[in-house]
């Protein structure tokens, strides 16, 4: 997919084409993750992985996860 | 609070703070007295459901779904994401005693509910009649 460097005030931005922001579930506010190649000249896009805080580690907090990342676009169809 | 109520709230707190991160709203508990709410049963007791201790019949987990909805809905403890972290903690719950039912219309269920018009009673029966 090709998309142009446009100007964004004094800076320069990419506009995310819709299906990808639907397809990726991110939305005005979302913070991603940003991982720059400099020698193979390449920027990655990506969903910040949620990891569990240590104390939390458990079964149960890890199915909760699980279940949002399955379902995270019924969950993403409530506005709250 | 008792400790299994204090150990409730803090599984509710994390998957309202999973949900928040992910799409963006603001984290934390907005008011207290909602949250005990939330975690508290009339007459004194406590929920238990997601304290991984299966309930002996499904009329008592029903009980105790309805009044975590109601709770969550009405007192809206956190600050965003209260319809949201309900539906999460109920697909935990519903898939953890194996039960099927339809995430989509449990999805609609929650996000149309009004608890100025729907008791407990009603979110119950809504469970006992969509959920097998």
């Amino acid at each position: 997919m090709r998309r142009k460097i446009i100007r964004v005030g004094s800076s320069r931005g990419v506009l995310l084409p819709r299906e990808v922001t639907r397809a990726m579930s991110w939305d005005f506010g979302s913070e991603i993750e940003l991982n720059m190649n400099k020698e193979k000249k390449e920027l990655t896009l990506s969903t910040i992985k949620v990891k569990i805080p240590d104390e939390y580690n458990t079964d149960m907090m890890n199915e909760i996860v699980e279940i949002l990342n399955e379902n995270a676009d019924v969950l993403g169809g409530i506005d709250d | 609070m008792t400790n299994d109520q204090v150990q409730q709230v803090k599984i509710l707190g994390f998957a309202n703070w999973l949900l928040a991160r992910k799409f963006g709203t603001e984290i934390g508990i907005r008011d207290t007295s909602a949250m005990e709410n939330v975690v508290s049963l009339p007459g004194g007791g406590s929920l238990t459901c997601f304290l991984g201790e299966k309930l002996s019949n499904r009329r008592d987990l029903y009980t105790q779904l309805g009044w975590f909805v109601y709770y969550m809905i009405s007192g809206e403890p956190f600050n965003s994401k209260n319809r949201s972290t309900t539906l999460l903690m109920l697909s935990w719950c519903l898939k953890y005693y194996q039960m099927d039912y339809d995430i989509e219309a449990l999805r609609d269920f929650i996000r149309n509910m009004d608890p100025m018009k729907q008791g407990n009673s009603d979110i119950s029966l809504w469970f006992s009649s969509n959920c097998h």
